[in-house]
């Protein structure tokens, strides 16, 4: 296993840019592998942006939104690439995000592309939310998103993710 | 009504480019969209295209050359598309063309869920 990066602390967008862009640099793979990190890594570090129940004012005077804190990793394994964030929760959101990342393991990828339509319908224009950009996740990959929801303290968990990127794709 | 034009700007990658041009009716978002609060950027898009069809009555080709859009861009990019299918149902000329990458493995796929949430066709071309 190769480390390719790996970070923790604040995530705002030009920081999530640059992280995504130099991947996309320094990795050795063909294109469309290369497009997929790019894509699963900024869908990942945004909802640590966005959705990290442990945030920090914006460190320029002129952002007004608190940015998550959270961790990003992204490794080279011998026949695929692993992303990977981790970020605290509000402890009454882990039941719902395991259900949602339960739900998208089990479905094949037509009611993937359904459910990711359905919810993105629905999706208020202001707020997205984390959801949507789980399913594309689960959907581009192919592969299983992996879980892990740990208990921190009475009001917070640790909500772990990681999903393989193929070296080879299929279709 | 005056044309609509966004240049993309290096240290700012995650806004596409965008150039509504009024004169001819042809409009393009162009480059890569990821953005935070993706509204923002693409509602004053979104009523432009409104204001030109209503106002001007002339027909409108929007193209599409993302290279790379976000789930929350999606998102907006659902509404323009949805804006542009109930103002063709109304008997407006609208044409939308997505200029796709051919490296990327999933952008096919994507258009077509786009067409089906939308109900707007979209032509598919490659971008050179």
């Amino acid at each position: 296993m190769k480390n390719v990066l790996s970070y923790h602390g604040p995530v705002n967008i030009d920081l999530v840019s640059f992280m995504a862009n130099y991947m996309k640099e320094v990795v050795n793979a063909e294109q469309a592998v290369t497009k997929r990190l790019f894509k699963v890594f900024i869908e990942l570090a945004q909802n640590v942006s966005l959705y990290s129940a442990h945030s920090k004012k914006g460190w320029k005077p002129s952002e007004e939104m608190n940015r998550g804190i959270g961790w990003l990793q992204v490794d080279e394994n011998e026949g695929d690439f692993t992303v990977a964030s981790g970020n605290l929760i509000r402890k009454e959101h882990g039941n719902i995000l395991q259900r949602n990342c339960d739900e998208i393991n089990m479905l094949e990828e037509d009611e993937l592309r359904e459910l990711k339509r359905k919810t993105r319908n629905q999706a208020d224009v202001r707020d997205v939310g984390a959801h949507i950009g789980l399913i594309h996740t689960g959907l581009i990959s192919g592969n299983p998103l992996n879980v892990e929801i740990s208990p921190i303290d009475d009001n917070h968990s640790f909500f772990r993710i990681s999903v393989k990127i193929d070296k080879i794709i299929n279709n | 009504m005056k044309s609509l034009v966004i240049k993309s700007e290096t240290d700012a990658p995650y806004y596409p480019s965008v150039n509504f041009d009024a004169e001819s009716g042809v409009c393009e978002i162009a480059g890569e969209s990821y953005m935070e609060e993706a509204y923002k950027f693409y509602l004053p898009l979104i009523n432009w295209i409104k204001e030109f069809i209503l106002n001007e009555k002339r027909p409108l080709t929007l193209n599409f050359k993302l290279i790379y859009f976000n789930t929350s861009s999606s998102r907006l990019i659902v509404d323009i598309l949805e804006t542009l299918r109930k103002l063709r149902e109304d008997g407006h000329k609208i044409k939308v063309n997505w200029y796709f990458d051919p490296d990327d493995p999933d952008v096919k796929d994507e258009v077509e869920d786009f067409e089906i949430e939308s109900g707007m066709d979209i032509q598919l071309m490659e971008l050179h």
